[in-house]
């Protein structure tokens, strides 16, 4: 631990070669919110860590139909831009109800990604728009869809060479809206979380994305629950009934959150609050 | 293995061996002598080692010193000294805004940002900006009545 080598590579291009070389010895720090703590807790050092504030991936801007988010824009920096702020509103949402203020400023959205906790807040959301993530290695560069990306707590399909390097939003982003319930107002994880998005035509729902977090191994795309939706009009029936056979998808866990059940009865009523938020219903 | 990190320490430059091991918590408190931020929970959670880099407030335990190369730091000791305290520091004793005193440096510093940021919040945006500094002593009214107090440079 006293030998732990440090690398700030100042472009993409050094950062992929040293991952190449040093494949799983290498840990990627960005913000180091969730890295560190771990760190600090267990004395889980890496042999080597390789810095990547320094790349220049904290952009936000609208191309090709999409809005494009560099992996290294913190928490702070999406939940102020006045491009999310109209594109993707509800990303903002979640932004805002994430950590605290020195946490947002440091935490980035390539790490909630990467780091793959199945309670992660931006994480529900992205999902829920349908996000792709493009994923680069000093070999080349392939996009993943969110709903592809997680394959465990804390794993994913990306390689030890490759590098997060953006979050890829379809526009547009639907009637989209997220939820948490965490153990209090602020600075908590989430217990449950939900992220929506619906297509309305009038108001007859075209296409619906369901995403729920911290009630499975890793965040859940609810498709059942999706397919209750496609051609109707959404009213508090269909709403509690989608609810239902959404939190229907998860298997969630008893820790020091919360219980199973617990996490049951409340998921439901947060993908309720969500839907309706969504389609613009009171309530 | 060890390397010379270079920062702005409250407006000064500074050069200092640090190991890839080491926080800026590490560093300010054991390497620096700098011990106005406190390590409280070394998780991020509780506030009480609240820096500001680049104009934002962080957490000093949850960043690899090394990452603060060429950065601006500015602690608690950068606001105000003995004899000649910042508003904030003032208003804080005059209001009693502490009980044991812990987490005060870092509620200040938070402070300091939020009025950089937002010069006459509201009672709602002081609560919303503030939550994220913890006060075992539950200190918590007389903090924003601290800050209100020194809001708008009344104070
Ligand atoms: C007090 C506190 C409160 C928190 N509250 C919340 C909350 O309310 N909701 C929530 O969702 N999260 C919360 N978090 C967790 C954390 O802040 C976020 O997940 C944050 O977005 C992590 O980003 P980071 O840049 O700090 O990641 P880091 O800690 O730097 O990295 C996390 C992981 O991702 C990997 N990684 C990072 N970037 C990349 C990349 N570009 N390519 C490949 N791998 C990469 C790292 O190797 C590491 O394994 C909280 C954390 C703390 C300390």
């Amino acid at each position: 631990m006293e030998n732990v080598g440090y690398f700030a590579p100042s472009d993409v291009g050094q950062a992929l070669e040293l991952l190449a070389e040093q494949g799983s010895k290498a840990t990627v720090l960005a913000g180091g919110t969730d890295l560190v703590p771990a760190i600090n807790y267990y004395s889980l050092w890496p042999e080597n860590l390789i810095f990547i504030g320094a790349l220049g991936l904290d952009y936000i801007k609208e191309e090709g139909g999409k809005l494009l988010i560099g992996s290294g824009a913190t928490w702070t920096q999406i939940l102020e831009d006045p491009l999310v702020a109209e594109k993707a509103p509800a990303l903002a949402q979640a932004a805002r109800q994430g950590g605290s203020v020195a946490t947002r400023n440091a935490g980035t959205v390539g790490g909630n990604l990467a780091n793959a906790s199945p309670a992660a807040d931006l994480t529900v959301i992205l999902l829920a728009l349908e996000a792709e993530v493009l994923l680069k290695s000093s070999a080349g560069k392939r996009t993943v869809a969110l709903k592809d990306f997680f394959t465990g707590p804390g794993e994913t399909v990306m390689n030890d060479d490759e590098l997060l390097m953006e979050v890829q939003i379809p526009l547009p982003a639907g009637s989209a809206a997220f939820q948490k319930l965490g153990r209090r107002k602020a600075m908590t994880l989430s217990v449950v979380n939900a992220g929506v998005k619906l297509n309305l035509d009038g108001d007859t729902c075209s296409g619906a994305c369901i995403a729920l977090g911290a009630m499975a191994p890793t965040p859940l795309r609810c498709s059942a629950a999706e397919e209750m939706l496609v051609g109707k009009k959404l009213d508090a029936a269909l709403i509690a009934e989608c609810a239902a056979a959404a939190v229907a998808a998860g298997s969630p866990i008893d820790d020091q959150r919360a219980s199973a059940w617990y996490r049951t009865k409340a998921g439901t009523a947060i993908v309720a609050r969500a839907l309706a938020q969504a389609a613009g219903i009171g309530g | 293995m060890k390397s010379i990190l270079s920062f702005s320490l409250n407006g000064a430059p500074v050069e200092v061996l640090v190991k890839t091991t080491d926080t800026l918590l590490d560093v300010l408190r054991e390497s620096l002598g700098y011990t106005g931020a406190k390590r409280g929970c070394d998780a991020g959670d509780c506030g009480a080692c609240t820096v500001i880099v680049d104009g934002l407030a962080i957490r000093a335990c949850l960043a690899i010193a090394l990452t603060m190369s060429g950065k601006e730091v500015v602690t608690i000791e950068g606001l105000g000294k003995q004899g000649d305290l910042h508003p904030l520091q003032k208003a804080f004793h005059q209001h009693g805004a502490h009980q044991c005193g812990f987490c005060t440096s870092g509620m200040i510093v938070s402070a300091k940002t939020l009025l950089d940021k937002i010069p006459n919040p509201s009672q709602d945006e002081i609560v919303e900006y503030m939550s994220g500094n913890i006060c075992r002593c539950g200190t918590y009214v007389e903090v924003a009545e601290a800050i209100q107090a020194v809001s708008g440079g009344k104070e």
